[in-house]
């Protein structure tokens, strides 16, 4: 039963990745990534590994991707221009990632990732909770890796607002306590002129 | 957790608090006291951390924190290298980024984390806190190449390091990834003995390795992993180029000499061949290219290349010696390097960017002391005696010829001299070219703190020639212990 | 005594260093009175050396290790022994005389500080030389020696002879100075260490070794030693063909010529060979060569002597003779007399120089002994100081170089190895010519008519005091030092065992001063010297038109000796012109074209290309730069998973 769902979401997974680069649509590249996500989620969960399943679809799915397809649609992307060349490099790029694949799948096949070497852990009982015993490391035996995380957190905030927060001197706003604060006397004045002597073109 | 576990990683507490601090401090202090507050203060923790690495160093390693972090002389080197060189970026920048704009709360805290992300990585003993040491380290550098919000070849060079940075990490996440499946373990320390430990087929190890290998060859800038370097180093701001050009070299060797020789050590001889093809190509390509340069920070990016593959010789020749030259060559040259950007951000003054190499023609003329300085740090750079580049190419070579690769030598040697024309083309630009009369010409106004230290960076490099031997007695003490 | 040792070569350096930095600062007799103070200090604690080890103390031992190499250890160390230090008390005395000489000689040269930094520069080296315990520091002393000699003789650097006779005696040493240090070199390779001693206690067991060379004929290591360190001795020492540059040198001022190119510099090769002795001993080839080489040069360059005519170079080629002399000595084994005939000739040689610089003063600069003559109403001191220096050189009974030159001369008589005959005829007819060439320079100068023009004349007179005490003070060795040491010379204890002793080290019968002078009249040379002296008698005082009719007649023998049989247009014709030929040849076709035009260019312009091109494949486009890394990826996997 669970090999037969390995393959089910392994195959979602690796077509929708596929589709992901090669589809024309943006927003349905963005969408087939969606599904990717989901797909690795499900297997992840068939690993037991319940919380990092349920953080990547909230995390990815909930929130990144949706940013990211808000971008996708407000910028228009010029489809066209952004494949151009791709029919070129597609034999390049199909002989690299071939060679790649066959290299990676000789190395996956080999007797030391095999069930043998590394047999299928135990299962745990339905009281195991993976959040909890994640948490107990987490905050315990690697706490210094987390809070050097969190170190990295900040210094993202950090840059996102160093690099998009820009003080324009020369932009105006509209301040309204500003404009209700004001006076007759502050913003008229009455100057008395001469009058303009009239101008005799024809002189 | 014990008081040890705190003292292990101590410098790096105070200094990521007080980044925090400077950060905060920024918010409330009025506009003209930020920027003094903020040096102050950055240069007073550095000085601090440096002392901190210092008087809690131990010789031999001493584990804390549930051993993902180590404590011993080669991190204590390291560590105070880093805190000294950048403490040396920030004085060097500090004219270029005020009239830039770049001189705010944020480029200390930046600096600041950064410097923290390094030491993290100098005395990780855990695949898990070396990785993310080197991603505090990474996201610092993405920021500080894009500091400069206005100039898109700034925005285009973050982005580039960016997309290929993520693309490095994941290969190494992969490579991590692979190791632990094969021997249950991300301690360093434990990696060497268990990952031979099991018979059967050695494809997996080796491709465990070969991902580390080019995820840290990145991070290094060697070929072919380098490509990112020239359009970095020239893209963004001097201020920033002279930081990631500097410091982060020292946290390379340190992760490269943990995880390579010290945690893959019983694959030395998988990962000698490679690392001697990366080395010579990278000095060739490093060296040939840097010719054809006509901007001097791209220049710089290209000899950067090069270096890296001359201090990846001391690696690869994997004895205590080799490894000790190569840690003395990447000391030397963070000091050298660190001089050379020094004299490029003295030059440039508001709205004058001086990295064009024709800008500095006839330089000995207008700013004699100027270009004084910055012939002896090309010397060095090209390894000329009586200076310490010199040594330290010559310490790396006598490491490589002892392990027996007399041929490699002499290849580095004569890609060195290759690499000897362009450093020595800025010298003959600048005393034997005439004033370039195109453009308003170069003015050498640095300021007061900025000019004593350049000074002291320039003679260094000669001064310090008689007493150079006690640095490498220094690494070899440091890195006899790890073996 | 390790720090008078020590003290003996540092206080000519001291002041060397002093004249030479701060020379002009302090003035020209501030510099002068230092010098002469540090040389002054070195020959009296020279003297106190002597005597010490005359006592019977010698020392041999390193004061600074300089550096470990390999197991050779590169020391300062001092050999002191009789050798040694008596060349020590020959070379401060000399010097001593020279600089208080030079005070009056160079009083209005514009480099009269740099002169005294030179001289007491080259004494410093000198002591080195000959205190030296090892060959490195021999080899020190010597190019010091040489370094310095070669600035003296460019001394007047604005004359163009001057250059040019410079850097002739600088190429003619260079040629000397390969093989020694070829010698050196194999000595290190055959012994494995450069300590004298460690060098001859070994050498009795090295004495079959044999290097096979070209053309399979094997070599004795000795000798292939000796003949190399023999090539140094000769380039130093001036021996034929090697002696050209030694007349030529003559272009420095006087003082230097009496110092360094008659009295010391020039004998270092004899010291170097009578240092070696126990290695030159083993061999007798090595011998045999050095005693015709010495034969040669002492008949050939007396012969030369007959026919100059600047008074400076009948000196010169007398010295260069006199060098032969003692070359002659040391082949036969007879280090000591060698080394006594150096002692003698150190006196009054120097004298003779001196006594010629003192003229060529009075003369205001004039040398050419055609415009002499007569001078001894108007400089009585300086005659009678040359006529006891040349009876010494003639070798006439009591003066100095009767005995050194007879011993030399007797123990040629004695020695059997090949070429000792031929030795044998050509010091005892150089005896004849020494006689003739020295009373030729008396009676050409000193007696006859005087030759120089009226205003020259009415300028004459006797030099300053500080010119004529040394030349007092030179004339008494001169004239006492060949008796006063002749016993100990041939009863072989006069450099102890700091020589090895030749199997002809002088007779029985004769061993006192007095019966060596009694024994002189009934041999054969001094008759000859005697000839010599009334030979030249006839012809320059008796019959002045003599020598006029004598060259006709003889002319080509004459044209001969004149042009010093070629030597000098050989080595312009083979290596000056020849080397210019070769070098234009290597210039244009090796230099411009296969190395500046394919080698360096060509690796330039091709490094500059690929340069260009490489440049290219940094496109800027992200996409190529992490497809570039990505192949890198696939190629280093392809490789780790195949191998």
């Amino acid at each position: 039963m669970e090999s037969i769902l390995f393959y089910l979401f392994a195959t979602v997974l690796v077509v929708s990745a596929a589709m992901v680069v090669t589809i024309r649509n943006p927003v349905k590249a963005a969408l087939f990534l969606v599904l990717s996500f989901f797909s690795a989620a499900c297997i992840w969960m068939t690993l037991e590994a319940e919380f990092l399943s349920i953080a990547l679809v909230l995390v990815y799915v909930g929130a990144v991707m949706v940013l990211f397809l808000f971008v996708v649609m407000m910028l228009d992307i010029d489809v066209e221009s952004m494949r151009e060349g791709f029919a070129r490099n597609l034999p390049v790029g199909a002989l690299v990632a071939g060679v790649m694949v066959v290299e990676f799948a000789v190395v996956m096949m080999s007797d030391r990732f095999d069930s043998q070497s590394l047999p299928r852990p135990a299962g745990h009982g339905p009281d195991y909770s993976n959040t909890k015993e994640l948490g107990l490391v987490l905050y315990t035996d690697y706490v210094f890796a987390f809070e050097v995380a969190g170190l990295i957190l900040l210094v993202a905030i950090v840059a996102a607002i160093v690099l998009t927060m820009r003080r324009r001197p020369n932009t105006r706003y509209q301040s309204p306590s500003e404009q209700v604060k004001v006076n007759k006397s502050e913003r008229l004045r009455i100057v008395s002129m001469p009058a303009e002597k009239r101008l005799d073109i024809d002189n | 957790m014990t008081n040890q576990d705190i003292l292990v990683v101590l410098p790096e507490i105070v200094i990521a608090l007080m980044a925090c601090f400077i950060l905060v401090l920024d918010l409330y202090l009025p506009a003209t006291k930020k920027k003094k507050f903020g040096y102050g203060l950055s240069l007073v923790t550095l000085m601090v951390g440096a002392g901190l690495s210092i008087v809690y160093s131990e010789p031999a390693p001493v584990y804390g924190l549930n051993g993902l972090v180590l404590m011993d002389s080669l991190s204590a080197i390291l560590k105070v290298g880093i805190c000294i060189s950048t403490g040396f970026v920030l004085v060097y920048s500090r004219g270029y980024a005020d009239a830039r704009g770049l001189w705010k709360g944020e480029f200390f805290a930046l600096a600041l984390f950064g410097v923290v992300g390094m030491m993290v990585m100098t005395a990780s003993n855990h695949l898990l806190s070396l990785y993310v040491g080197l991603e505090l380290l990474a996201l610092c550098l993405y920021t500080m190449v894009a500091l400069r919000i206005d100039s898109t070849a700034a925005s285009e060079a973050a982005m580039k390091y960016f997309v290929l940075g993520a693309l490095a990490s994941g290969i190494l996440l992969y490579g991590m990834s692979l190791l632990y499946g094969l021997t249950g373990t991300l301690y360093i320390n434990e990696l060497s003995a268990s990952i031979v430990r099991h018979d059967g087929s050695t494809l997996p190890r080796t491709m465990a390795l070969i991902l580390v290998l080019v995820g840290l060859l990145f991070k290094i800038g060697a070929v072919p992993f380098h490509m990112w370097v020239p359009d970095v180093y020239e893209g963004s701001p001097t201020s920033s180029t002279v930081y990631l050009a500097t410091a982060p070299k020292l946290a390379g060797f340190a992760i490269i000499l943990r995880l390579l020789a010290d945690g893959l050590g019983s694959l030395a001889t998988e990962w000698q061949g490679m690392l001697l093809v990366v080395s010579i190509i990278s000095l060739a390509l490093g060296n040939i290219i840097a010719i054809a340069q006509s901007n001097i920070k791209r220049m710089l990016a290209y000899s950067a290349i090069a270096h890296v593959g001359f201090f990846l010789l001391g690696i690869l020749t994997g004895e205590v010696s080799g490894y000790a030259s190569a840690m003395a060559y990447i000391l030397i040259y963070a000091v050298v390097t660190l001089g050379a950007f020094g004299v490029i951000l003295a030059l440039s003054s508001k709205g004058v960017e001086a990295d064009l190499i024709e800008d500095y023609s006839g330089l000995n003329q207008s700013h004699p002391w100027a270009a004084f300085i910055m012939l002896l740090l090309m010397f060095s750079l090209a390894g000329i005696p009586p200076t310490i580049g010199f040594y330290a190419k010559l310490s790396v070579l006598q490491a490589v010829v002892n392990a027996g690769m007399t041929w490699v030598a002499v290849v580095a040697v004569v890609l060195s001299v290759i690499g000897a024309f362009y450093y020595l083309r800025i010298v003959k630009v600048m005393y034997f070219d005439d004033l370039a009369t195109s453009h308003p010409g170069l003015q050498f106004r640095p300021k007061q703190d900025a000019r004593i230290l350049l000074t002291i960076n320039g003679l260094a490099v000669v001064v310090l020639m008689p007493w150079i031997g006690k640095l490498t007695t220094l690494c070899e003490g440091a890195i006899e212990v790890l073996f | 005594m390790k720090v008078i040792y020590l003290l003996v070569p540092l206080a000519c350096l001291v002041a060397a260093i002093i004249a030479g930095f701060w020379g002009a600062k302090i003035g020209n007799s501030a510099t002068h009175r230092i010098t002469i103070t540090g040389v002054g200090l070195s020959f009296v604690l020279s003297v106190v050396v002597l005597f010490d080890v005359l006592d019977g103390h010698s020392f041999n031992g390193s004061i600074y290790t300089w550096g470990t190499s390999g197991g050779v250890s590169f020391e300062v160390g001092f050999l002191i022994d009789h050798l040694s230090a008596v060349m020590m008390a020959v070379v401060t005395f000399v010097s001593l005389m020279v600089h208080i000489y030079t005070i009056g000689y160079m009083r209005d040269d514009p480099g009269y500080t740099r002169f005294f930094c030179y001289i007491a520069l080259f004494t410093f080296a000198m002591l080195m030389l000959v205190m030296a315990n090892n060959f490195l520091q021999l080899f020190f002393g010597w190019e010091a020696v040489g370094l310095v000699s070669y600035l003296l003789i460019g001394f007047w650097f604005k004359r163009e002879s001057a250059v040019a006779a410079n850097l002739k005696a600088f190429l003619v040493n260079r040629v000397g100075d390969l093989g020694f240090i070829l010698g050196i070199a194999a000595v290190m390779y055959l012994f494995g260490t450069l300590d004298y001693s460690a060098v001859f206690s070994a050498a009795s067991e090295k004495q079959n070794a044999v290097v096979t060379g070209v053309l399979g004929y094997e070599w004795s290591w000795i000798t292939l030693i000796c003949l190399l360190l023999f090539v140094g001795a000769m380039g130093k020492s001036a021996q034929v063909p090697l002696h050209v540059w030694l007349p030529d040198s003559m272009e420095g001022p006087t003082p230097i010529s009496a110092l360094i190119h008659a009295a010391t510099m020039v004998t270092a090769g004899i010291f170097l060979v009578a240092r070696m002795s126990p290695l030159f001993e083993l061999s007798t080839t090595a011998s045999s060569v050095i005693l015709v080489i010495g034969g040669l040069t002492a008949l050939s360059m007396a012969l030369v002597g007959l026919v100059q005519n600047d008074i400076k170079r009948v000196v010169a080629y007398s010295t260069l003779s006199q060098l032969g002399y003692m070359t002659v000595a040391l082949g036969a084994s007879a280090y000591s007399v060698a080394i006594f005939h150096l002692a003698t000739h150190a006196f009054f040689k120097a004298l003779l120089f001196l006594a010629a610089g003192s003229v060529i003063i009075a003369l205001h600069h004039e040398q050419d002994m055609r415009r002499m003559g007569g001078l001894r109403r108007y400089m009585p001191i300086t005659y009678i100081t040359s006529v006891i220096g040349s009876l010494a050189l003639a070798g006439i009974p009591p003066f100095s170089g009767f005995f050194s030159k007879d011993a030399i001369i007797e123990a040629v008589h004695h020695s059997n190895i090949p070429g000792a005959g031929l030795a044998y005829a050509a010091v005892l007819m150089g005896v004849v010519v020494t006689a003739f060439y020295s009373f030729r320079l008396i009676f050409m100068v000193f007696h006859g008519e005087p030759r120089m023009d009226k205003q020259a004349r009415s300028h004459l007179k006797e030099s300053p005091w500080v010119v004529t005490v040394p030349l007092v003070l030179l004339a008494i060795p001169s004239l006492l030092s060949g008796g006063f040491l002749v016993e100990s010379v041939l009863g072989g204890h006069f450099l102890g065992d700091a020589v090895a002793q030749g199997p002809s080290a002088g007779e029985g019968d004769h061993l006192t001063a007095v019966g060596l002078m009694t024994h002189g009249f009934l041999a054969a040379p001094l008759w000859l010297a005697l000839g010599g002296v009334f030979l030249a008698w006839i012809f320059y005082v008796r019959v002045p038109s003599l020598p006029g009719n004598v060259s006709q007649r003889l002319s080509l023998i004459y044209r001969i000796l004149h042009r010093k049989y070629g030597f000098d247009q050989f080595y312009q014709w083979l290596f000056a012109s020849g080397g210019v030929r070769l070098g234009e040849w290597l210039w244009k076709r090796a230099d411009i074209a296969l190395i500046d035009g394919f080698a360096v260019n060509g690796t330039a312009n091709m490094v500059g290309w690929f340069s260009r091109v490489l440049k290219r494949l940094q496109t800027g486009y992200v996409y190529h730069y992490a497809f570039v890394m990505i192949i890198g990826v696939v190629v280093f996997l392809s490789w780790g998973l195949w191998s």
